[in-house]
């Protein structure tokens, strides 16, 4: 096993002041073989400082471009600077670095193009909103009609990519605003092979989430819906061409 | 001539589009189509009675309804377009921004 593979963990944040240190810390201790990059989306609160302090690389955008195309960011980060593997991690605390370390090694011995950190594989005692795991489940059953594949935590922003998907989602025009289930489904018929591992999450303990409120994650799941559907039509007019 | 008011208001509505040209606030190319329809608007106006012509050929029984039919159409059909062009504009800045952005990170990042 060659260990020089270059791995780059991108952590988009906004407004996490009171996560980002303990979670920069956390993975410089237990991700040694990769480098780190922060992509600060513009926070209004003392991140950029707190960065700043930590000495890491990172990225400062020039206005606030949202969680997707902060993710699109770095992964162009990481096609400049010729990287093999991109772990995503969330800024929040949730996704714990000793884990990453298994997506890679995952990603890495059985040649996926993207291994993905799910909460739900084993029961690992995730406590999880009522909500949120009836949109899982929905969306679980979506990919399982189309793609014939069980992906079971499709909405994690735990992931470990390969170079070929940097490749595509660094030219991924029109990238969309909630990369979640709608990209699976688009990798998926696509002709990428996406493996899931179970991995320990925490509960976001300081700072808010992107889907608070009721309001909001109504509307993300509205629009995730539409979205899948939308790539699924896509995909079969691609398909006909073919 | 009962018309008059709808002559002078469509010589204005043409007067200001030319200005904004001059003015660059609008450019030659979206320009065209709003002068068509004021185009249409005068001519209409000069000439009341071709509306009812015309509806008589489409076979629409009351002309007035061609009308507004005709303008909400040309309405939705130039919202539409304008949000095509929000749309493409829209990814051309977050492009940019993104490319901006590593740039910028280039410079002070250290390496």
């Amino acid at each position: 096993m060659k260990k020089d593979d270059k791995v780059l963990v991108v952590i988009p944040a906004y407004n996490e002041e009171k996560n980002i240190e303990k979670v920069i810390n956390d993975v410089k201790k237990n991700i040694k073989f990769a480098d780190i990059l922060i992509i600060n989306d513009k926070s209004k609160d003392n991140t950029l400082n707190i960065i700043k302090k930590c000495d890491v690389n990172y990225v400062d955008n020039v206005f606030n471009l949202k969680y997707a195309l902060s993710i699109q960011t770095g992964i162009k980060y990481a096609k400049e600077n010729d990287y093999d593997y991109v772990i995503q991690m969330d800024a929040d605390g949730q996704h714990l670095a000793i884990e990453a370390e298994k997506l890679y090694q995952t990603a890495k011995k059985e040649k996926s193009d993207i291994v993905i950190g799910s909460r739900y594989l084993v029961d690992l005692g995730y406590p999880c909103p009522f909500f949120r795991r009836v949109g899982t489940k929905a969306f679980e059953i979506l990919i399982r009609l189309f793609c014939h594949k069980k992906i079971v935590d499709p909405l994690s922003g735990f992931q470990c990519i390969n170079k070929r998907v940097i490749d595509r989602y660094s030219k991924l025009g029109g990238y969309p605003e909630f990369p979640d289930a709608n990209l699976v489904i688009d990798m998926l018929l696509s002709g990428y092979t996406i493996k899931e591992v179970p991995t320990k999450m925490k509960v976001r303990t300081d700072g808010e989430s992107m889907h608070s409120g009721i309001i909001k994650p109504i509307k993300y799941m509205c629009v995730m819906f539409y979205t899948c559907i939308i790539v699924l039509i896509k995909n079969i007019g691609k398909r006909k061409e073919n | 001539m009962k018309n008059i008011y709808f002559i002078i208001l469509s010589v204005l509505v043409i007067l200001y589009i030319l200005y904004s040209i001059r003015k660059n606030k609008i450019s030659i190319k979206t320009s065209f189509s709003w002068m068509i329809l004021c185009i249409i608007m005068l001519f209409l106006s000069i000439f009341p009675k071709s509306i009812d012509f015309v509806a008589e050929q489409l076979g629409v029984y009351y002309a007035p309804t061609l009308l507004l039919t005709g303008c909400v159409v040309l309405l939705l059909i130039k919202n539409f377009n304008s949000s095509k062009e929000i749309y493409y504009l829209q990814e051309k800045v977050n492009y940019l921004a993104e490319e901006v952005s590593l740039l910028k990170s280039k410079k002070t990042g250290k390496k």
